[in-house]
């Protein structure tokens, strides 16, 4: 079996995807068995141009974001997005809620002329993304299905389903019969249902389904004290860019 | 089927030397709503007055949620093996429509094909039952499964200073001589526990007029509007299958390690009210509609048994409709089948 050549790439965001990666500790020495790592910014100085798998962490918030992020698309044979502001373009998208302009204004005042910023988006308005590694941080072992999928030349499972199928697998007491509202319902699992498992509601980090039910969603959560406001600023947190992302299928 | 008692008095020792001598699992309270039956350590953790366990507790035991069936190695000589795990253990303190449930899954699991993985855990399973109070949403009277006839080892019922013990297994009898003293029942002791049953009856609140839903549910069937009224708020989030004590199906993955030698295939409980339980290869899907999935799930449930085992799939127990966030009742939707068809 053929060794690929990955570069590890980040934009915006926080580096904790990368971390993740690095997290994997038990599985790290068959993971650079298994692949050669050419470029990872967080880990390595040396970086190079050549590679056939680019995972890609973070949000595309600049111009020369773009630019780069397009390189990769020319050169990757394989796009794979890593946590929530790669693939739904996650926290920093509340910064459209703004708008550009002020936004920039708020944080940088008079020198906002300085800084090269533009409305958020996923990667994928940019390139073809081939898999989503969802979820903030997103899931590591999922990462690896991921990689090794593609080494063996198999589709990787990521799933559609929502969280509660994860939840009750661990036999979760639903968050909501202890008086905590959660996005479970409506929200993609793989993350083997990690908040509720603390006891603490689902914020959508993976983003939504793809046929989620989002009245019956709405009226629960009413009956549970929320107004529509209070459930977009919830939703908000990780799917501010909602659109095209949000409702586009895994492939 | 034999019938002693026990004395209250002796009870607690009973139960101290179950849980030195086995592998105890029982009911423990787990937060301010439900119960979760684990592994007894000490008597204290156990608490049998329960009523709300999330999972029932069988089938957490005997087809675990994740469960690996296949460990593999390639390489030149591609090697397989099967991976059987089970160990000796004691349930404890489960009621009856979950025993009835277990009951079910013993018929499916051996029946067609013989589940090795399950067959294995449930010959070393000691079962010792106990009534346990119904939730609102309980209503198995209606199925007849408020009761158990078989299934268990030894079962519990709690009179005034005694148990009453029906002794099902020569395995329940030879636990009971080595572990503790039980006299036989007299006609008192009948009696009391025919009360007692009686009493225990009137505890369940909801009610199904489930006897003519096999012909209904033919006749409504192709009703869409019926079915789409009844599934609009559905989540397809899959909950109601995976708390329901008689929903078998699973999914098995593919789990290769990264050094691309060793591999695991591991069954995972899957549901029939998500989109890609009906997606095949080619991307056809053959159930795209939740009222679809849902009607189908009630078919499955209530029908589909009946001819193959000759009982239902349900022991009404009512676990999914507390599940369920949209709040879909089985059971109302059993008695709107009758309604609608007899309009």
């Amino acid at each position: 079996m053929n060794k690929p050549k990955v570069g590890v790439f980040g934009f915006t965001g926080c580096g904790g995807c990368q971390l993740e990666i690095l997290n994997l500790e038990d599985q790290l020495l068959d993971l650079v068995n298994a692949i050669e790592i050419v470029h990872f910014t967080e880990l390595v100085t040396e970086y190079s141009d050549t590679y056939e798998i680019a995972l890609v962490e973070g949000s595309i918030t600049t111009k020369h974001g773009v630019e780069r992020i397009k390189k990769i698309g020319n050169i990757a044979k394989t796009i794979v997005a890593i946590g929530a502001c790669a693939v739904t373009g996650g926290l920093n998208c509340l910064k459209n809620l703004y708008g550009p302009e002020k936004a920039k204004e708020l944080v940088y005042g008079d020198k906002k002329d300085w800084i090269d910023s533009i409305e958020v988006k996923p990667i994928d308005a940019y390139v073809k993304v081939d898999y989503y590694a969802r979820g903030c941080p997103p899931n590591r072992f999922e990462i690896v299905d991921i990689i090794r999928s593609l080494i063996v030349g198999r589709k990787p499972e990521i799933p559609n389903y929502p969280v509660c199928i994860e939840c009750k697998r661990n036999g979760n007491t639903c968050v909501f019969e202890l008086g905590i509202t959660c996005m479970g319902p409506v929200s993609r699992a793989g993350c083997n249902s990690r908040c509720p498992n603390s006891v603490s509601g689902c914020e959508a980090c993976r983003g939504v389904i793809d046929d989620p039910n989002v009245n019956a969603h709405k009226d629960l959560l009413s009956e549970y004290g929320l107004t529509v406001e209070d459930i977009m600023e919830g939703f908000n947190l990780y799917n501010a860019c909602k659109g095209k992302t949000i409702e586009k299928r895994d492939k | 089927m034999l019938y002693k008692v026990l004395d209250k008095g002796v009870y607690r020792d009973f139960v101290k030397a179950l849980i030195s001598e086995y592998e105890f699992i029982g009911p423990k309270k787990k937060d301010k709503s439900e119960h979760d039956f684990v592994l007894i350590k000490d008597i204290s953790e156990l608490d049998t007055n329960y009523m709300r366990t999330t999972i029932p507790p069988a089938k957490k035991i005997l087809f675990p949620p994740n469960e690996q069936l296949v460990a593999y190695e390639l390489g030149e000589n591609i090697n397989v093996r099967s991976v059987v795990e089970s160990s000796k253990k004691i349930l404890f303190g489960i009621n009856a429509w979950d025993i009835n449930g277990m009951n079910f899954l013993d018929e499916f699991f051996t029946t067609d094909f013989i589940d090795e993985n399950y067959i294995s855990k449930r010959k070393k399973l000691i079962v010792i039952g106990m009534d346990s109070e119904p939730t609102e949403t309980n209503f198995s009277p209606s199925i007849g499964a408020e009761y158990a006839k078989d299934g268990f080892d030894i079962y519990l019922t709690e009179l005034k200073n005694r148990y009453f013990v029906r002794i099902a297994t020569p395995k329940g009898n030879e636990i009971l001589e080595k572990y503790t003293k039980v006299n036989d029942a007299i006609a008192e002791d009948f009696k009391e526990y025919n009360k007692y049953m009686d009493n225990y009856r009137m505890k369940f609140k909801m009610s199904v007029d489930i006897k003519s839903f096999y012909d209904d549910f033919e006749s409504i069937y192709d009703n869409g509007d019926f079915w789409k009224k009844i599934a609009k708020d559905c989540y397809s989030c899959g909950s109601c299958n995976l708390v329901c004590p008689t929903c078998f199906c699973f999914n098995v993955k593919d789990d290769i390690e990264l050094n691309l030698k060793n591999g695991k295939k591991i069954r995972e409980w899957d549901s029939c009210m998500i989109p890609e339980y009906g997606l095949v290869a080619g991307g056809h899907n053959f159930r795209p509609d939740k009222e679809n999935r849902l009607k189908k799930r009630y078919r499955c449930k209530l029908k589909t048994f009946i001819d193959k085992f000759g009982k239902y799939a349900c022991v009404g127990c009512g676990r999914c409709i507390e599940a369920c966030l949209a709040k879909i009742n089985i059971a109302e939707d059993i008695n709107l089948v009758k309604k609608e068809v007899s309009i």
